[in-house]
């Protein structure tokens, strides 16, 4: 345990000093915030709709947070040490390489609390935004979409021959599912032909569980979402572990 | 049986269709010094990779301590520390960090402040590892591997990259490691060092054991190999190695320029 806990403190230590993964988590959704904060302040997203800017962007943006540490950080890091073989050389120490990818999970996944809790303050702080769901209902959606996030970084490491194609991979699901998901503007907004390719998305259903969260729905109204994301995440950690094992680690 | 530390009877490795190692039998007793010597992909380094639980055999026995090191791994690296040929650490951790990172995966760490004085990186400990020469690099992933206070020490091409002061107070350094217990393993081109340090020899060439024995054996092995005209008493183990050693061809670069 005394390892394990010294890894964390090291890679915790490693993410503050790694600009992409600190700036993109934890300081780009505030920007993006008050940048369209300012823009349209926390007023109705249409005239006449009952739904505001600023208190669906929030949670939006928190599945912007997860995106970044699950399908950037966390798949792009584990698939750096495997290249420049720092997971051997944990193997040939007592903790082994498994306590450096649980502790990059226990990290990117702290990070992600920081970043939606900066988020939520901000949002709280400049625009009074609401927050009508519960404290558990919010934590469970927030968990399901981590845990469906995480293990599709996870799974797209395992999939990755090298540190080039993971990050190829990485790169055009998170873009794609970030602009299309209703991550970065309201789906509501959408054309019917990118609603469509938007439906197709697993971030989608983060975007759409956590704004229902944050809205004061109850879970069951989510249950499609609930669903979805659950199997994600089920599924890309089986094929991601399996493919893992088959991987030739020295 | 008793103080063997290393125990490895009939191993075989292979990469897809490619025999890396073959039927290779050794033993290391505790307090010796083992050398692992042969050209490039002879499969030394795959051997100890092996003994180190890094790679598992396709068939054979090996016993680190009486364990097998690639079902109880954790176990094993309580008491063995390795040096490995090619080992990259995290780029943006500074020395210090990773050293007081690695003492933390021991019960009794040794004294990382002391090492660092000893390795000549003291001055170094708040640099980070991507700004090490390689020598330094080479001289922290020894320190690395020494800071468990290991029982065992495998050592994969101790002083590449290390220039010829560091090199000569670096075997200084383990003949007193060894006189304080430590059974030893080491993978080296370098058969001057092989010659100071080594109590045994294990001779591969493409996968196959060629000769296990002491550094003794090993003059009277290459005696009954060479034509009896060639042979002096004087000779070097390096020259020794030489005589017997398969000749690569087509490094002259003659013509080049």
């Amino acid at each position: 345990m005394k390892g394990f806990t010294a890894i964390c403190k090291i890679e915790l230590r490693l993410f503050m000093r790694e600009f992409f993964s600190f700036f993109f988590a934890l300081v780009f959704p505030v920007l993006m915030l008050v940048l369209f904060g300012g823009i349209y302040g926390n007023t109705p997203i249409y005239e006449g709709a009952d739904v505001k800017m600023m208190d669906i962007s929030v949670p939006a943006y928190a599945v912007m947070v997860i995106g970044v540490t699950g399908l950037m950080s966390l798949p792009l890091t584990l698939s750096g040490y495997k290249e420049k073989k720092i997971y051997k050389r944990f193997d040939a120490t007592p903790v082994g390489k498994k306590s450096i990818m649980l502790a990059q999970v226990v990290v990117n996944f702290a990070m992600t609390l920081i970043g939606i809790a900066i988020l939520l303050t901000a949002g709280k702080l400049l625009y009074h935004i609401q927050v009508e769901g519960t404290f558990l209902t919010i934590c469970i959606s927030m968990l399901f979409s981590i845990a469906a996030m995480f293990s599709m970084g996870f799974l797209f490491t395992a999939i990755g021959r090298d540190l080039k194609s993971t990050t190829l991979l990485c790169y055009v699901f998170y873009f794609v599912m970030l602009f299309l998901s209703g991550a970065t503007m309201p789906d509501m907004l959408f054309p019917d032909t990118i609603k469509k390719v938007s439906a197709l998305l697993p971030m989608t259903y983060a975007v759409d569980l956590m704004q229902g969260a944050f809205a004061g729905d109850s879970l069951s109204q989510h249950g499609k979402e609930l669903l979805i994301l659950g199997v994600l995440a089920v599924i890309c950690t089986a094929v991601g572990a399996a493919l893992y094992r088959r991987k030739d680690w020295t | 049986m008793s103080g063997l530390i290393v125990q490895v009877e009939n191993l075989s490795l292979s990469y897809k269709h490619i025999h890396a190692v073959s039927n290779v039998s050794f033993s290391v007793k505790s307090g010796e010094i083992l050398a692992v010597i042969g050209q490039n992909g002879s499969g030394k380094t795959s051997t100890v990779e092996c003994v180190e639980g890094l790679r598992k055999p396709d068939s054979g026995l090996i016993r680190v301590f009486g364990k097998d090191p690639w079902v109880h791994r954790s176990e094993v690296y309580k008491e063995m520390g390795v040096q490995l040929q090619e080992a990259e650490y995290f780029s943006k951790i500074r020395v210090e960090e990773l050293c007081r990172l690695f003492a933390a995966f021991y019960e009794r760490p040794a004294d990382w402040n002391l090492l660092l004085t000893q390795m000549g990186l003291d001055e170094k400990r708040k640099r980070l590892i991507c700004k090490l020469s390689g020598g330094e690099k080479q001289r922290l992933s020894i320190l690395l591997s020494l800071i468990g206070r290991p029982k065992l020490l495998v050592l994969d091409e101790l002083t590449t990259g290390l220039d010829p002061e560091v090199r000569q107070n670096m075997l200084v350094s383990f003949e007193n490691i060894r006189k304080g217990g430590v059974t030893i393993i080491m993978v080296s081109h370098y058969l001057d060092e092989v010659e100071v340090l080594a109590d045994k020899i294990l001779y591969l060439e493409k996968g196959k054991q060629q000769f296990f024995g002491t550094k003794q054996e090993f003059r009277e092995y290459v005696k009954s190999r060479i034509p009896h005209d060639e042979w002096n008493d004087n000779l070097s183990l390096e020259k020794l190695y030489l005589m017997i050693a398969p000749k690569t061809t087509g490094l002259t670069m003659e013509g080049i320029l």
